[in-house]
C-alpha cells in the first residue's frame, strides 16, 4: 500500500526520470556561497563572504596578484613606479576600460584617473562627500592605519595618478592589490548623488569587472550577467549565480545532485566524499590563514598573562587538528603560516602541559571551578571549519584543569556585533590574509589601532609590539624585517594574547565539467573565464 | 442560518483582532527597544526616534497606540525587517504563495490518495484490507516529518540522483515574479525554455510534496475510515438497503455524502497541520516560503519579522478554518448539537 | 467449611479490567505496549547500562559505522558520530530526554487543562461562551505553530520549548474535559446525586472524574505522541534543545553535517523517534478501540 501511495503521488506530480542535468541550460554557472554579502562594495566590509561575492566579479584593482606565483601583476594600472625614497608611487592607467552598461547606469566615458582618485579618497578623506555614505567605516584600511600613511592622491593627467606617503611602507603595493582596494566609477557616483540616493553606489554596484550586477535577494541569490565589453576579453559563462547556502552539508549535497557547479568551503569531513566521486573535483592549496583562540585581555582575569599561558598550555592542539581539521591543516606555531617568507623556523611551540597549566592558574589565583565563556563563530571558514566542535573539545580540556567553560554562539551578524562590544571571555576565530605581506597578519590581528576597527579580537594593545611592527613595515629589506618580526614573536609567546591553532589548506570543490576556475592565494575566488561544458 | 454566518464572521473578526493585539503586545514583550521591535528601524538619532514615536503614537497612551498600530497594520505597513531592512509585509506577500503552493499540492495529493483508501478501509471494516490500510496509515502519521524528508533526500537525491533537493526551480531559470505560484508564473512567462523550466519546477516539487503529504494522507485515511464506519453502521443505511437499493446506489446517494460532509472541517484542519509541517519541510528543502523565512527570523531575533510572520500565518490558519466551517454550514445546515455529536 | 454456592457465579469485571481485557485481544496494540515499555525502561535505566557518556568523545574513533557494517566495531554498536561519541549511548540518553520531557509536559498540560476544562464545563452563560469561542479559535492552530510562536517569545532552549508545547497542548485537554464534564453532568445519576445535596466539587471528584479517566488516558497518549514529535521538531530546528544535548531531534540536526558520509547517524535517532511515536500511537489506538467496544456492550 505504501509503495502504491508513493508511486501514485509520484505519477501525479510529474514522474521520475533518472536523467538529471540533461535539460538544464548550460549557459549559467551556479556557485553555492556560504552567506550573503553585507554590501556590494568590499571597501566597506572585511569579511571574506563580501569579498568573494564582489571583488573579483564586479571590480578590478589597480594591481593584482598573479594567482600562480603570488607576484604583483598589472591590472587597471598598466605600469607603476616607486620613487627612490619610497614615498611617491606613480601609476600609469590602462585606456579603453569600460564600466558596466546596465539598466540603471549608461556610462558615457571609459575608466580614467578620476575614478582612481575618487575610489581612494572615498575611504581616505573624512570630508569626502561619499565618506559617510553606508556607515562611513572602512575596516580594512582603518585596521592598517592607511589613512595616516597616505599624504595625498594626485591626478597627474587623464591616465596617470600619483600617491604620496608620509613615510615608506613596504606593504603598500600589496595593499592596493587586495580584494578591498577596488576601483569604483566616479560618473556613477555623481549620478546617484544627483538622484539623492548615494547609498545606491554600494547596493546597486557598477564596476569594470568581468560580471555585472543583475539582481540580488538577501539570503537567497545574487545574479550576475557577463560583462561583454570587459577589457581583458571575456569567454566566461553568460550568467553567474550565487546560490546562498549557509550550511556546508547542504552545499555538498547540492554539488552531488548537480544543483551547484562550484561550492565554497567544503567541510573537512566531506573532502573524502568529494575525492571518491568521479564527477567532482577537489583542489587544494596551502592557505595564508591562521585559526586561533583569542583571549579578551580587556576583561579580568584574562588581563593576566599567566592565565592566558595556562589556558594555552591546557589544550592539546594536535587533537584539535585531528578532529576538527581532519589533517587538512598544519599546526600553527605563530601567526604566520609556513608559506610566508617571514616564517620563523626557530619559533618554539607551546606544548600541551596540563600540570604546568594548573600551577600557573594557582599562581594567578584562579580557583578551581572558575567559569568562563568560549565564543565559537557560527560559520565555517577554512581556518576553522567547525568552531563549535572545537569549542566543545576545548571545554573538555579546560574541565581537566578545573575550569568550567560554556560555549556561546550567535548568528554571524550579531556575533560580530557583540564581539566588537567585547562581551566575550575568549573566542575561536581566525584570519585569512588579504595579501602576502606578513604585516597583514601582525597589524590587523594585534595592533592597538585594530581594536577599534574590530579585527583585534584579543583587545590587546602593546606599544612595544606596535613599535616593532611599524619599524618592520618601514623597511624594505626582508632580512631586516624578519628580525623585527622575530622580536614581535617573542613578545607574543610571552604575552599569549591569543593561541594560534592551525593554518588550514584552502579547498575548492567543483564539478568536473567546469574549467578555468581560479583560486587566489590571498582571499577571493574569481570566475572570470570560467567555462562550463554540457555533460 | 444567517445567525450562524453572523456568528462565524463575528468570531473571525474577534480572533483576528486578538491576533493583532497579540502581535502588538509582543513588541513590548520582546527584548530590546519597543519602537525598534515595532518599526524595524533602529533609531539613529533623537529626531528619528521622535518621528517614530509620533508615527506609532506611543506617547499617547496604550489604547491610542494600539489603534494607530491597527490602522498601520490594516494599511499594510508592518514595519521593516531588522535583518534585511525590507518591508515585512512585502516579504510576506512575496513568500506566502510559495508556502501555499507547496501545501496545496500536498493537500490535493493527500485527498486523492487518502480518500479512496479511507473509503475502502471503511467499507471493508475489520478485514485484512482494513487492517493493512490502517496499520500503514498509523505508521504514516508516526513519521517525524523532518526525518522522512531527510530519508527521501538521502535516497532519491543523494544516492540515486533522481531528483533535486533544494529550492523551487534551478536558479539558472530566471522566471519573472507575477503570482508567486511557480507553475503559473512559468506558464505565463515568455522564457525560451518553458517546457524545460516547467519540468524542472515539477521535479523540484516531488520530494517536498511527497514528504508533506505522507503524514497528511495517513490522517485523512483515518478520518474518512472512521466516518464511513460510523455512517455504515447507522440505521438509515440499513433502511436504504432494505428499500432494495444496490451497493453503488447506497454508496453514492447516502454513504459518501453523509460520511464526507461532517468531516469537512476536520479535513480542512489538516491543511493547517500541513502548513505547519510545511515550515519544517521548507527549512529542509530550502524552499523559499514563509516558514523558512519565519524560522530564520527567529534565529536572527528579527522581532518585526517574527511578529509579522506569526500574525500572517496564524491569521491565515484561523481565517481558513473558520471559512471552511462556514462553507460546510451553508452546504449542510445541521443544527449545532447534532453537528458536535457527530464530529 | 466452605459455603456451598447456590447461584451460578457470574463474573463482572470492573470497567478498567474490562477495557484491559479488550485491549489484550488486540495483538498489534499489545506489541505496541511492549515496545513502549521497552522505551520507558530504556529511558529509566538505559543511561546506567550504556558503556559511554552521551558527551564523552573518543577522538580515535570518528564516524565509525554501526557494528553490523564491515568496518564497524562491536565496542560501538550503533557506531560513532563526528566527535567520536557513541551513538547507542546518545540515542538512549536521547530517549530519556525526549520521552521524559514529553511525559512531564503532557502531565502538566493534562492537569492544567482538566482543571480549566472542568471549571468551564460546570459554568454557564457568558463566561462559558467566551471560553468556547476562544478555544475553538486556538484549537484550529496546530500545536507546533503555537509552540514555535511561544519559543520565539521565550527564546530557544529545551526548557522553553517544553513550556511552549505544554501551553500549546492545554487547549485540547480543556476542550475534551469541558465536553465530558458537560455531558456527564446532564446524566441522571448526577442529577440524582445533586438532588441528594452533593456539591459540584464532590460530584466532580467522586462521580465524574472516575468516569473520565480512561478517555483522558487516551487523550494523553495522543498528546504524548504529538509532544514527542513537536519537541524533537523544535530540537531539529535548533529552537529547542541545543546542540551538544543528546535530545533526539537536536542529534538529528547535528548529524546533518555528516549525512552523506555517515547516513546511520541520521537514520538511528530518527528511527528511535519513529518507533517511540509509533508504539505510543498503537497503544493509544488500541485503548480507544477497547474503550469503544466496552461502551458499546
Amino acid at each position: 500500500m505504501r509503495c502504491l501511495a508513493i508511486l501514485l503521488s509520484l505519477a501525479i506530480v510529474g514522474g521520475c526520470q533518472p536523467q538529471v542535468e540533461s535539460n538544464i541550460p548550460v549557459e549559467g554557472l551556479v556557485y553555492c556561497s556560504e552567506g550573503s554579502p553585507i554590501t556590494f562594495n568590499p571597501q566597506l566590509d572585511i569579511s571574506g563572504t563580501t569579498a568573494d561575492a564582489t571583488s573579483h566579479q564586479l571590480y578590478n584593482r589597480l594591481i593584482d596578484f598573479d594567482p600562480q606565483t603570488g607576484k604583483l601583476i598589472p591590472s587597471l594600472a598598466s605600469s607603476w613606479s616607486v620613487s627612490r625614497d619610497g614615498l611617491t608611487y606613480a601609476f600609469q592607467l590602462r585606456k579603453h576600460v569600460n564600466f558596466h552598461h546596465t539598466a540603471y547606469f549608461k556610462p558615457t566615458r571609459s575608466f580614467d584617473a578620476k575614478d582612481v582618485v575618487f575610489s581612494i579618497n572615498r575611504w581616505r578623506d573624512p570630508n569626502h562627500p561619499f565618506h559617510q555614505v553606508s556607515g562611513g567605516r572602512y575596516p580594512y584600511f582603518d585596521s592598517l592605519g592607511l589613512r595616516q600613511i597616505i599624504k595625498e592622491v594626485n591626478l597627474v593627467n587623464g591616465y596617470r595618478v600619483e600617491i604620496k606617503l608620509h613615510y615608506p611602507d613596504s606593504s603598500f603595493l600589496a595593499t592596493l592589490a587586495t580584494d578591498f582596494a577596488i576601483i569604483l566609477s566616479e560618473e556613477y557616483a555623481n549620478q546617484v548623488m544627483a538622484e539623492d540616493k548615494p547609498e545606491l553606489l554600494d547596493l546597486r554596484p557598477i564596476g569594470t569587472g568581468p560580471f555585472k550586477f543583475y539582481r540580488y535577494r538577501k539570503d537567497a541569490y545574487i545574479r550576475y550577467l557577463r560583462h561583454d565589453g570587459y577589457w581583458e576579453g571575456n569567454d566566461s559563462v553568460p550568467k553567474l549565480i550565487y546560490d546562498i547556502t549557509p550550511r556546508s552539508s547542504l552545499r555538498l549535497a547540492k554539488l552531488i545532485t548537480g544543483e551547484c557547479d562550484v561550492i565554497a568551503y567544503p567541510a573537512q569531513t566531506e573532502l573524502q566524499v568529494i575525492e571518491e566521486r568521479a564527477d567532482l573535483k577537489l583542489e587544494e592549496r596551502p592557505g595564508l590563514n591562521v585559526g586561533f583562540w583569542a583571549f579578551n585581555t580587556a576583561r579580568p582575569p584574562f588581563d593576566d598573562p599567566r592565565v592566558r599561558q595556562a589556558l594555552a598550555l591546557a589544550v592539546d592542539r594536535k587533537t584539535l587538528l585531528d578532529t576538527v581539521y581532519f589533517d587538512t591543516a598544519v599546526l600553527a606555531r605563530g601567526l604566520l603560516p609556513p608559506s610566508s617568507w617571514a616564517f620563523d623556523e626557530t619559533l618554539q611551540d607551546t606544548s600541551y602541559n596540563p600540570v604546568q597549566a594548573k600551577k600557573l592558574l594557582q599562581e594567578a589565583g584562579i580557583e578551581p571551578g572558575f567559569s568562563m565563556t568560549i565564543w565559537a563563530m557560527p560559520i565555517e571558514r577554512a581556518y576553522n571549519p567547525n568552531a563549535t566542535k572545537m569549542a566543545e573539545l576545548i571545554q573538555h580540556y579546560l574541565a581537566e584543569v578545573g575550569i568550567r567553560a560554556s560555549v556561546i554562539s550567535h548568528e554571524w551578524g550579531s556575533f560580530r556585533r557583540l564581539l566588537l562590544q567585547g562581551q566575550h571571555d575568549s573566542v575561536l576565530i581566525g584570519w585569512s590574509a588579504d595579501n602576502g605581506d606578513p604585516d597583514n597578519f601582525y597589524r590587523p590581528l594585534l595592533s592597538c589601532s585594530a581594536i577599534a576597527s574590530g579585527s583585534n579580537r584579543a583587545n590587546w594593545c602593546s606599544p612595544e609590539y606596535d613599535l616593532l611592527i611599524n619599524q618592520a613595515v618601514r623597511n624594505a629589506d626582508e632580512s631586516v624585517r624578519l628580525g623585527y618580526y622575530q622580536q614581535a614573536n617573542q613578545i607574543l609567546a610571552e604575552q599569549m594574547p591569543l593561541l594560534p591553532i592551525a593554518h588550514a589548506y584552502r579547498f575548492q570543490a567543483y564539478r568536473t565539467n567546469i574549467s578555468g576556475l581560479q583560486i587566489n592565494p590571498f582571499g577571493g575566488i574569481s570566475f572570470a573565464n570560467v567555462a562550463k561544458e554540457p555533460n | 442560518m444567517l445567525i450562524a454566518i453572523g456568528r462565524r464572521l463575528n468570531l473571525l473578526i474577534i480572533t483576528l483582532f486578538i491576533l493583532c493585539l497579540g502581535s502588538y503586545v509582543l513588541a513590548f514583550l520582546f527584548p530590546g527597544d519597543t519602537l525598534t521591535n515595532l518599526s524595524g528601524t533602529p533609531p539613529l538619532s533623537a529626531d528619528q526616534s521622535h518621528q517614530l514615536q509620533l508615527m506609532y503614537a506611543l506617547s499617547e497612551g496604550w489604547f491610542s497606540g494600539f489603534w494607530t498600530y491597527l490602522k498601520l497594520t490594516l494599511s499594510g505597513d508592518w514595519g521593516v525587517s531588522l535583518n534585511s531592512q525590507t518591508p515585512v509585509f512585502d516579504d510576506i506577500l512575496y513568500l506566502l504563495p510559495a508556502s501555499l503552493e507547496l501545501s496545496l499540492y500536498a493537500m490535493v495529493i493527500s485527498l486523492l490518495v487518502g480518500l479512496p483508501l479511507g473509503v475502502l478501509a471503511g467499507l471493508k471494516h475489520r478485514t485484512y484490507t482494513d487492517l493493512g490500510i490502517l496499520s500503514v496509515s498509523l505508521a504514516g502519521f508516526s513519521f517525524p516529518v523532518f526525518w522522512l524528508s531527510l530519508l527521501l533526500i538521502l535516497i532519491f537525491a543523494l544516492q540515486l540522483g533522481y531528483l533535486p533537493m533544494s529550492g523551487r526551480i534551478s536558479l539558472l531559470y530566471d522566471i519573472p515574479y507575477h503570482t508567486g505560484f511557480i507553475l503559473i508564473d512559468i506558464l505565463q512567462s515568455d522564457v525560451a525554455v518553458k517546457d524545460a523550466a516547467l519540468k524542472d519546477a515539477l521535479r523540484h516539487l516531488v520530494l517536498p510534496t511527497l514528504s508533506l503529504s505522507i503524514v497528511t494522507t495517513a490522517l485523512v485515511i483515518r478520518l474518512i475510515r472512521r466516518s464511513v464506519v460510523t455512517v455504515y453502521s447507522s440505521d438509515f443505511i440499513k433502511a436504504a438497503y432494505t428499500k432494495g437499493l444496490s451497493h453503488s446506489q447506497v454508496f453514492w446517494r447516502h454513504g459518501m455524502k453523509n460520511a464526507l460532509l461532517p468531516i469537512m472541517p476536520q479535513l480542512a484542519m489538516q491543511f493547517t497541520v500541513l502548513l505547519t509541517n510545511a515550515m519544517i519541510v521548507e527549512v529542509i528543502f530550502s524552499w523559499p516560503g514563509i516558514g523558512e523565512w519565519l524560522i530564520q527570523a527567529i534565529y536572527q531575533r528579527d522581532y518585526p519579522a517574527i511578529r509579522g510572520g506569526m500574525l500572517a500565518v496564524s491569521a491565515i490558519v484561523v481565517t481558513f478554518t473558520i471559512s471552511v466551517d462556514l462553507i460546510v454550514r451553508i452546504l449542510y445546515p445541521l443544527n449545532k448539537r447534532q453537528f458536535y455529536a457527530q464530529a | 467449611m466452605p459455603r456451598p454456592s447456590f447461584y451460578q457465579e457470574e463474573y463482572y469485571p470492573s470497567p478498567m479490567r474490562h477495557t484491559w481485557t479488550e485491549f489484550q485481544n488486540n495483538h498489534v496494540a499489545l506489541a505496541g505496549l511492549w515496545c513502549l515499555a521497552f522505551f520507558i525502561l530504556a529511558a529509566f535505566i538505559g543511561p546506567m547500562l550504556v558503556p559511554y557518556g552521551p558527551l564523552q568523545q573518543n577522538t580515535d574513533m570518528l564516524l565509525l559505522p554501526p557494528a553490523w557494517d564491515i568496518n564497524g566495531e562491536i565496542s560501538h554498536l550503533f557506531g560513532t558520530d563526528s566527535l567520536g561519541r557513541d551513538l547507542l549511548s546518545r540515542v538512549i540518553h536521547g530517549c530519556r530526554i525526549t520521552l521524559g520531557s514529553s511525559v512531564v509536559l503532557v502531565l502538566i498540560a493534562m492537569l492544567v487543562g482538566c482543571s480549566i476544562g472542568a471549571y468551564a464545563g460546570m459554568s454557564r452563560g457568558l463566561r462559558a461562551s467566551v471560553i468556547n469561542h476562544l478555544l475553538d479559535a486556538i484549537m484550529a492552530i496546530p500545536t507546533l505553530l503555537i509552540a514555535i510562536i511561544i519559543v520565539a517569545i521565550l527564546g530557544t532552549g529545551l526548557l522553553n520549548s517544553m513550556w511552549a508545547i505544554t501551553l500549546a497542548l492545554i487547549p485540547q485537554f480543556i476542550h475534551q474535559t469541558r465536553d465530558l464534564v458537560r455531558r456527564e453532568f446532564q446524566k441522571e445519576y448526577i442529577v440524582a446525586a445533586r438532588l441528594d445535596g452533593a456539591s459540584n466539587q464532590r460530584l466532580l471528584m467522586r462521580d465524574v472524574l472516575p468516569n473520565m479517566v480512561e478517555v483522558l488516558v487516551v487523550q494523553a497518549t495522543m498528546a504524548l505522541s504529538v509532544a514527542i514529535l513537536d519537541i524533537s521538531a523544535l530540537g531539529f530546528l535548533n529552537l529547542g534543545a541545543q546542540s551538544p544535548s543528546p535530545e533526539l531531534g537536536a542529534m538529528l540536526s547535528e548529524s546533518l553535517d555528516t549525512a552523506y558520509a555517515a547516513p546511520w547517524s541520521v537514520a538511528l535517532p530518527g528511527a528511535a523517534i519513529f518507533l517511540m511515536v509509533l508504539s505510543i500511537n498503537l497503544v493509544g489506538d488500541g485503548l480507544r478501540t477497547a474503550l469503544k467496544k466496552r461502551l458499546l456492550q
